[in-house]
This record gives C-alpha cells, sequence and structure tokens, in this order.
C-alpha cells in the first residue's frame, strides 16, 4: 500500500462508513505521521464503521500510555530505543561516550519495568498491541560491526524479557518480530533524514509493514476452521493407487520429507481443533487400507473426518465436506498439488482459499506452511477445540438415529441421557464465549458481532446476565455451545445476543435455557433483539413456535406463554454459580 | 495540463481532499485549510512517492505553494 493509497482509504470512510466511531489509540514516542497513516488505513479497511486514531504527546511514550483514554477499543504501542534512554536517539546529542552506554543498562531497565507496568494497566481495559524496537541501534557500541557489544546485547536481552513477559498477560499482542523481519527489511527502516526533520524515524516500507502488523495483532482475523487436503503427491509423495499403500512416502531417504513436514503440520492444526479432511480421487479401498497400516502416519487417520474418496469431481466431495462440517466455503482451506483441481475447486467455492501444495519446491512449500499456521492462527487452545472434531461426528451419529426415530422422537430424546451444563457469569477470560458469539450464524438473535473492548465493557454493565451453556449426552460431550446475553431489570431480561452452534439443534437445548433463566433466575419477561439476518432461519422458528407469531423483529415473550408452547424437556441441568446472578 | 500537473494535482488532491481541482494551481500553505506542519510533511512524502525521487532538506521551507512546489520539481 502507498501512502497516498492509505490516505484515499481514510479519506473515502470518512465520506461513506457510518456507525459509531471505533476509537484506538496509536501511543509511541515519536511524532507518528505515516505511521499513523497506514495504521488507520490497515484498520478501516477492515472496518464499516469509522475509524479515529487518538496519538499522543511527542517524546513521552509512557506518559502516552499511562494517560490512554478510557472507551477505546484498542491501542497500539510502539516502542523504540530513544524512549527508554534518549541517548539511544539521534534527535538528542547526550554523548555516545564509552562510560556512558555502560550507563545505560541502569536507566533502561527502569524504564522498561515502568513501561511494562503501564502495558499491564491499559490491557485490563482494552486489547494493546506492543511493537517493540525494531531500528538499528546507534554507533554508540565500541566493537567493530561484526561484533556484538555486550551492551547491546543485554539492552536486546531486556526488550526480549520484557516482551516474553508482556506477551503472557491477556489482552496484550507482542508484534512477531520474525514477521516483522520477513517484509520489512532492517536496513531499510529507519529514515534518519526524516526523523531529523520531522520526528519520524521509519521509512514509509516500515511504517507500512509497522502499521498493518500492529491492526493485525490488535484485531486478527477470525481463524479459518477447516482445511481439505488431497493425498497422492500432498498428505504423501507417490500415487497409493499405482504404487501401494507402503511406497508411498514422507521421509528424508527417499527425499519427501516436505511431506513428512505437512502431516506434522496438519496433526498440530488438529490438535488445535482446526477440522481436516480429505478429497482424493482414489480407490476408497487403497485409501482406507492405506490409512489402517501406515502407522508412520504422522496425523492420526482418527482425526481426519470425512474422508471423501471417489473418482468424481473435487468440487462434490469439497461439497459434501461442508455439509458434514456445516460450515461456510470461506472458513475452509483447499490444498491439493493439481493445478486443475485448485482450480475447479475455486471457482465452485469463490469464497474458499484454494491452495497449490508445491511438491517439487520446497522453499515454496515452506511458504504455504507458514501461511496455514497464519490462516489458522490462534493464541490460546481451548477445552472445546479438543472436542470439536469428536463433537461433529457425535452430532452426525445424533442427526441419523433423530431422523430414523420420526414420531417416536420423544423417547429418543428421553433416552439420550442429557446433561446441559449451565454457566451464569462465565469469566471474561472464557474466551470461547466471545468466540461462540462471533462465530455462529444460523441460531443467532441479530448477528451482531463484538469485539474485545465491547464485549468487556457489556459483560460489566449494570445487570448484565451472561449464561454460557455446554452439553453432553450419550453420544458424548458438545462442549460449550451456546452463549445468552442480556440485561435484567427485576424480573425481565433484555436479551441482545443469544447464538447456539448447529451442532446442538434438535435438542431442544434453547428451550432448556429458557426454562432456566425463568425456573432457575425467575425471569418472568424477555424483550428478545431478533433481526433477521440472511442465515439465522433457525432462530425465527425457533421464536415463532414459541410465541406463536410471525417473527420478523423484537420480539417481547412472558413465562406463561413460553410455558403454554414450550415441548417436554428431558435434560438433566447443572449450574454453576447461580447465586451472583440471582440477586 | 503536462504529466507533472496531472501527477502533482493528484497530491494536492490526496492531501487535502477538501480543496477544489479547480483550486489547486493557486493553492498556497497560508490560504489552504488544513495545510499545517504535518500536512506539509505529508505532502512532501506524496510527492517524493509520485515522482519517485527525494527533496532536499534545504528547499523545504521554500516549498509552500503549488507554483513553488512546481518550480523545484521542474528544476529537479
Amino acid at each position: 500500500m502507498t501512502l497516498a493509497e492509505a490516505l484515499r482509504i481514510i479519506h473515502s470512510a470518512r465520506t461513506n462508513a457510518s456507525g459509531e466511531p471505533f476509537d484506538v489509540a496509536l501511543a509511541c514516542g515519536f511524532t507518528p505521521l505515516h505511521l499513523q497513516t497506514f495504521f488507520h488505513a490497515s484498520l478501516q479497511s477492515r472496518l464499516d464503521r469509522p475509524v479515529r486514531i487518538h496519538a499522543g504527546l511527542f517524546g513521552d511514550l509512557i506518559g502516552n500510555v499511562e494517560n490512554l483514554p478510557k472507551g477505546l477499543h484498542g491501542a497500539a504501542v510502539v516502542v523504540e530505543w530513544p524512549d527508554l534512554d534518549a541517548r539511544l536517539g539521534f534527535r538528542d546529542l547526550g554523548g555516545w561516550k564509552p562510560s556512558q552506554m555502560a550507563d545505560v543498562l541502569g536507566g533502561f531497565r527502569q524504564r522498561m519495568d515502568q513501561l511494562e507496568a503501564a502495558l499491564g494497566s491499559a490491557a485490563a481495559r482494552f486489547p494493546v498491541a506492543v511493537l517493540f524496537p525494531a531500528l538499528r541501534l546507534p554507533p554508540a557500541f565500541t566493537p567493530v560491526n561484526a561484533r556484538s557489544s555486550p551492551v547491546a546485547l543485554e539492552l536486546e536481552a531486556c526488550v526480549a524479557m520484557a516482551a516474553a513477559c508482556l506477551a503472557k498477560i491477556a489482552g496484550v499482542a507482542v508484534v512477531n518480530r520474525q514477521a516483522l523481519d520477513q517484509v520489512s527489511q532492517p536496513a531499510g527502516r529507519r529514515d534518519l533524514k526524516s526523523d531529523l526533520f520531522s520526528g519520524f524515524p521509519f521509512s514509509n516500507a516500515h511504517a507500512e509493514t509497522a502499521g498493518f502488523l500492529l491492526a493485525d495483532a490488535l484485531f486478527p482475523r477470525s481463524p479459518k476452521k477447516g482445511l481439505i487436503t488431497d493425498l497422492d503427491d500432498t498428505l504423501w509423495a507417490g500415487i497409493v493407487g499405482e504404487a501401494g499403500p507402503q511406497a508411498v512416502s514422507w521421509n528424508l531417504e527417499d527425499h519427501t520429507q516436505l511431506h513428512g513436514l505437512y502431516q506434522q503440520l496438519l496433526d498440530s492444526l488438529s490438535l488445535q481443533g482446526v477440522l481436516l479432511g480429505i478429497s482424493s480421487k482414489n480407490d476408497p479401498a487403497v485409501v482406507e487400507q492405506t490409512l489402517r497400516e501406515r502407522n508412520d502416519l504422522l496425523v492420526s487417520p482418527e482425526r481426519i473426518y470425512p474422508r471423501e474418496v471417489n473418482w468424481g469431481p473435487k468440487s462434490q466431495s469439497v461439497n459434501r465436506i461442508l455439509k458434514t462440517w456445516n460450515i461456510g466455503a470461506d472458513a475452509v482451506v483447499f490444498v491439493d498439488d493439481s493445478p486443475l483441481d485448485v482450480a475447479e475447486v475455486q471457482e465452485a467455492f469463490p469464497a474458499m482459499k484454494c491452495l497449490l501444495f508445491p511438491k517439487k519446491d520446497p522453499n515454496a512449500a515452506l511458504a504455504l506452511f507458514y501461511e496455514l499456521r497464519d490462516l489458522f492462527g490462534k493464541d490460546r487452545i481451548e477445552a472445546d477445540d479438543a472436542i470439536r472434531l469428536e463433537s461433529i461426528r457425535r452430532a452426525g451419529e445424533f442427526q441419523e438415529q433423530a431422523e430414523v426415530s420420526g414420531d417416536r422422537q420423544e423417547e429418543f430424546l428421553k433416552n439420550l441421557d442429557a446433561t446441559i451444563a449451565i454457566t451464569v457469569q462465565p469469566p471474561l477470560s472464557e474466551t470461547r464465549v466471545l468466540e461462540l458469539l462471533n462465530k455462529t450464524n444460523q441460531f443467532n438473535l441479530n448477528g451482531i458481532r463484538y469485539d474485545p473492548a465491547a464485549w468487556q465493557s457489556m459483560h460489566s454493565a449494570p445487570g448484565a446476565l451472561t449464561v454460557a451453556v455446554a452439553y453432553r449426552d450419550k453420544f458424548g460431550p458438545l462442549g460449550t455451545i451456546a452463549v445468552l446475553y442480556g440485561r435484567r431489570t427485576g424480573e425481565c431480561l433484555d436479551v441482545a445476543a443469544w447464538v447456539m452452534s448447529c451442532r446442538a439443534f434438535s435438542r431442544r437445548i434453547e428451550h432448556a435455557v429458557l426454562r432456566f433463566l425463568i425456573d432457575g433466575l425467575k425471569i418472568e419477561r424477555f424483550r428478545f433483539r431478533f433481526q433477521n439476518t440472511p442465515k439465522n432461519g433457525p432462530a425465527r422458528t425457533f421464536f415463532s413456535q414459541i410465541s406463536s407469531l410471525e417473527i420478523d423483529g423484537e420480539l417481547e415473550l412472558d413465562a406463561a406463554t413460553f410455558g403454554a408452547n414450550c415441548p417436554r424437556l428431558f435434560q438433566k441441568i447443572e449450574v454453576k454459580t447461580p447465586e451472583a446472578a440471582a440477586q | 495540463m503536462n504529466d507533472l500537473d496531472t501527477r502533482l494535482r493528484r497530491c494536492f488532491s490526496t492531501a487535502f481532499p477538501n480543496l477544489s481541482p479547480e483550486a489547486i494551481p493557486s493553492a498556497e500553505q497560508t490560504e489552504v485549510e488544513g495545510w499545517d506542519s504535518v500536512a506539509a510533511i505529508t505532502l512532501i512524502a506524496l510527492i517524493e512517492e509520485e515522482f519517485a525521487a527525494p527533496i532536499d532538506l534545504e528547499a523545504l521551507p521554500e516549498l509552500t505553494s503549488y507554483r513553488a512546489i512546481r518550480e523545484y520539481l521542474e528544476r529537479a
């Protein structure tokens, strides 16, 4: 992105973007100039709302962080060497005497501790992204260029330690230095002319990369959910139908290590909750034999479901996999070594990320592996991630049996041995709650998405009531599958958000949640902030059933009407911390 | 209008989106709303980006109008 393009994005949003402004701070010790422009444009290009950037005072990074205003949606903080000791910059003629440089360390550590404390305090209020010093240290140290100065190494170690500590704090994202190095070449980062003339030390190219990475670290894109892979010359080297199960390989000896690395990556992704599926033009019996007999595979075949192995077009296989997973094409990545198959699937699913596996180019394959890591990037692995695949399998079995049961549905539901575990007021650290609110489409009250700062503010609002719902039955656990959020006034609950994963449909969990709110928390009247969206038909159907009304907007419901329309419920309810919410 | 004018006008309209196209050739720092020190640096950066050429630090204080910048670019 050029500076002109960035400015045009910002100017265009001033005319076209609507809604409440999205307020973000950019705190640094220098004049942010083009960094602010690029950061602003990077954020604006991913939001429909107008973005407002708040910058602080020149020369006072720590003060700017300590004085970040209330009500922000997030803050980006850029630290450079002079923020920790002015002698490490070029605008202060404080001296580069060897004795002074040895003395720099003491004050540097103290300033770093102050900064760490200020960042920790800010992160308790809203998300914070930090870029630690990325410019070269000044020529103030005595060794020849090829040798590191012990003092410079200690300064770098001090920064690295602070970054490592801060990265562990919820709400703090530290910009990945290796990602920065990949795009912004270290030698081209500083613009001394600009630093001396205007106090802005970055080249435009570095400002662009830093602005983009800060925006991405502060508000990451939603990770993809599923990966569909080809087998021959992708998951393994060789054509299994011709060579046989024992002849396909993924090792150094056969020069096919790339495929082993790919398997290793898929294994890691599956353990962080990514769904894996196979789409292969092959003989199903041979593939099953290979997956059964080759116990040296680095990704467990048990973790790959479904497996579409046939001679038909890949797009049809992919379509069936999407139906089984019940997720949209835009949440899925397709990987195949055949350009033809990649093109065919891409044509059928324009929103899907379709990537070619470069089987003969290890460096290109490495770039693919990094790209896959980025597409599925996740800070933390939750308990629900580990059971996602199993839960989809169970849901499939459940649906099959539910369909077979027909008019014996009551008996079927009764025999499920279902338990609903309701957590009242789950803590903010329960990231699955916000994830569900922002990913669920079909059973979704109104489709409104929430950023972490907005959710934090909603969570602590007067009368706020959040319930998170987990479910298990004889088919196994589904994990946390529903969240309801509302504001309580006496016996009335104003419900602003209610979502439930499609995996949990047809079990009357939504009815059980309302029954719990009525019986357990003594809610007598509900106001549901329902809005039609292109995808929330299942929610509309539910509200029509329990209210006996055609629903196309906000809905009021009382306990008696719900009671008259609620079918029989068979689940056992477990409640965590209900007392606090009943106040 | 020659190529230099077209490109320089583009820089001005990006830096000062509220400035009408007709007003650009006579634009002066003292009269254009928003042409403060930060906008001046942004304008210079846009010109450097558009013309892929650095502008001398010594010349900066004099580049306070469309006409002055145009003359500087012609000389460069």
